[in-house]
């Protein structure tokens, strides 16, 4: 029980940080290759808070993605203003993200502890706390993507020029979604942070920056379910196939390309994933052989 | 003072002389054409108007507002929009959604209340799809309201593209082309539609164009670019019987047959 416990809860933490993640890459169309970055901010921040300071859980969280949301406009004012390609955030975001890990590595402080990390963080995430936090970040995200905000971040996407000259504030916009996805990764960092008891900066590398975007881009551009489906399976798939020892990992990557090659788009592409299709269907069915068996 | 008022603009693209001190004004309710042969400079003028790229000299004013280096969003705030050569509309988006970019170009409600999609979000939601319902009235394509955008045919997806313009409510309204790749039917169709919308919203109108017989009938006053540089201005009679545009338009052997 506690081994499945274990995979639902670094599944909710994951669906966190994507929920966050896709506002960026799914919605806006930048690719951030260090958002590892912000979650770790997260959870040093809420660590920190919660050893030294005897801060509660939430308020620590929220404390922990604030800062990581104040401390993406480090990275967003001098990339995102004027005219400097996606290609140019993602390299700065990146680099950006092996910076703080390196700081963190070599500061020694007590309260940061340098390569060493932080031990001793209290166990706070439960199966419970992370599912609900995990659905109201879907609820939150769904909500955002599906108002104005998330439909003049498409209209970014689609033609940031014509957008432009019809009165979109792109700067502005693309800012205000890079803080609001860092706001969920640092939660997300917080999350975990309080579930493991401990943190070094080495767990926030850039793997866990691709896997995040990986799972973005399965699930599929301008959708939030189908992020959220992908992570799901991205945080199972690994721990079912963990009896083919080595060869998960190579089953694992051959899952992507076929994938990628089967459905560019995504596993949801621009569609949402909604229960209402299968219950007509069924509803249609049963009416069926009612018919029938009269 | 003009609506809009260009004075000796320049734009330079390196060596590239695009627009030479040009200069040229709008009256509100005017309805302009701006013609001149491939390469003329017809859309840089556009561009330096709305803020795309940068006049090298000149000035540009707009109700009294100075535009040379404004940001293209604020200058679409102050009131003026436009369409593109090539369409840019939202493909995946619906129709009465590309409208709604329009509207909402800065998002009524803030973060929070979109997050949580308070009772205040749905309304706003609400009003401005009936808002967009309404522009899309104007141009007459209600009943496409819930298409895919880039799934629409090529006339309606230019139509789609002015309602677009239409909703951020402008003062002046730059056509770039509108009937570009139009048979002469379907020309004179949109000939009709620009002439109605510009009695009914009176708003200000400069147009260019290549068919010119979309522009002889649609405007009242005519402004010829050649290589950069401004030929003539007058009523579509005057630029007709110019004997420098036919040639800028028609090569010199032209009149000997003219």
């Amino acid at each position: 029980m506690g081994y499945i416990e274990g995979i639902l809860i670094s599944a909710c933490i994951n669906i966190v940080c994507v929920c966050g993640l896709l506002l960026l890459t799914g919605f806006l169309g930048l690719f951030s290759m260090g958002h590892a970055c912000f979650l770790c901010i997260g959870a040093y921040t809420s660590a920190i808070l919660s050893i030294n300071f005897k801060i509660p859980y939430l308020p620590a969280l929220a404390a922990g993605g604030i800062l990581a949301a104040v401390s993406s406009i480090i990275i967003g004012y001098p990339t995102l203003r004027g005219k400097l390609s996606s290609d140019c955030f993602a390299i700065a975001t990146l680099g950006f993200s092996e910076a703080i890990r390196l700081i963190l590595s070599n500061f020694n402080h007590p309260y940061v502890g340098g390569a060493l990390g932080i031990s001793g963080i209290p166990h706070k995430t439960g199966l419970l706390q992370a599912v609900l936090l995990a659905t109201a970040s879907i609820f939150f995200v769904y909500n955002y993507t599906h108002s104005q905000h998330g439909k003049v971040a498409l209209a970014i996407r689609d033609h940031a020029d014509a957008s432009e000259l019809i009165g979109v504030n792109i700067f502005r916009e693309k800012i205000k979604n890079l803080m609001i996805s860092a706001f969920f990764c640092g939660v997300g960092g917080g999350m975990m942070a309080h579930y493991y008891t401990y943190i070094v900066p080495n767990t926030f590398g850039s793997v866990m920056s691709t896997n995040l975007l990986t799972a973005v881009v399965l699930g599929g551009v301008s959708s939030v379910t189908g992020p959220v489906l992908a992570t799901v399976l991205l945080t199972g798939v690994p721990e079912f196939l963990r009896f083919l020892s080595n060869w998960r990992l190579a089953i694992y990557g051959l899952v992507l390309i076929v994938m990628m090659r089967v459905r560019p788009e995504g596993l949801m592409g621009h569609k949402e994933f909604s229960l209402i299709p299968i219950v007509q269907l069924v509803k249609r069915n049963w009416k069926k052989s009612d018919v029938l068996s009269k | 003072m003009a609506l809009l008022e260009i004075k000796n603009l320049s734009i330079y693209f390196g060596g590239v002389k695009a627009v030479h001190n040009v200069s040229f004004s709008a009256e509100a309710g005017d309805f302009k054409g701006l013609i001149g042969p491939n390469g003329a400079g017809k859309t840089t003028v556009f561009n330096g108007v709305t803020g795309v790229v940068k006049p090298i000299a000149g000035e540009i004013y707009f109700d009294g507002v100075h535009l040379i280096g404004l940001r293209p969003d604020k200058i679409a705030h102050l009131g003026i929009a436009r369409t593109f050569q090539n369409i840019r509309i939202y493909p995946k988006m619906k129709v009465f959604e590309n409208v709604e970019i329009g509207l909402n170009s800065i998002p009524r409600y803030g973060i929070l209340p979109a997050m949580l999609k308070t009772p205040g979000v749905r309304q706003k939601n609400r009003e401005s799809y009936e808002k967009s319902l309404k522009y899309l009235e104007m141009v007459g394509m209600q009943e496409y309201k819930d298409v895919e955008a880039g799934a629409l045919p090529y006339g309606l997806q230019r139509k789609l593209e002015i309602a677009r313009a239409l909703a951020t409510e402008p003062k002046l309204l730059f056509l770039d082309e509108p009937a570009a790749g139009m048979n002469s039917g379907e020309s004179m169709e949109l000939v009709e539609f620009l002439k109605k919308l510009h009695q009914d919203t009176g708003l200000a109108i400069i147009l260019i164009e290549h068919h010119l017989e979309v522009v002889m009938e649609l405007c009242k006053d005519i402004i010829v670019l050649n290589l950069g540089q401004k030929l003539a201005e007058g009523t579509p009679k005057q630029i007709q019987n110019n004997p420098e545009v036919v040639k800028a338009y028609l090569g010199e052997r032209r009149q000997k047959y003219a």
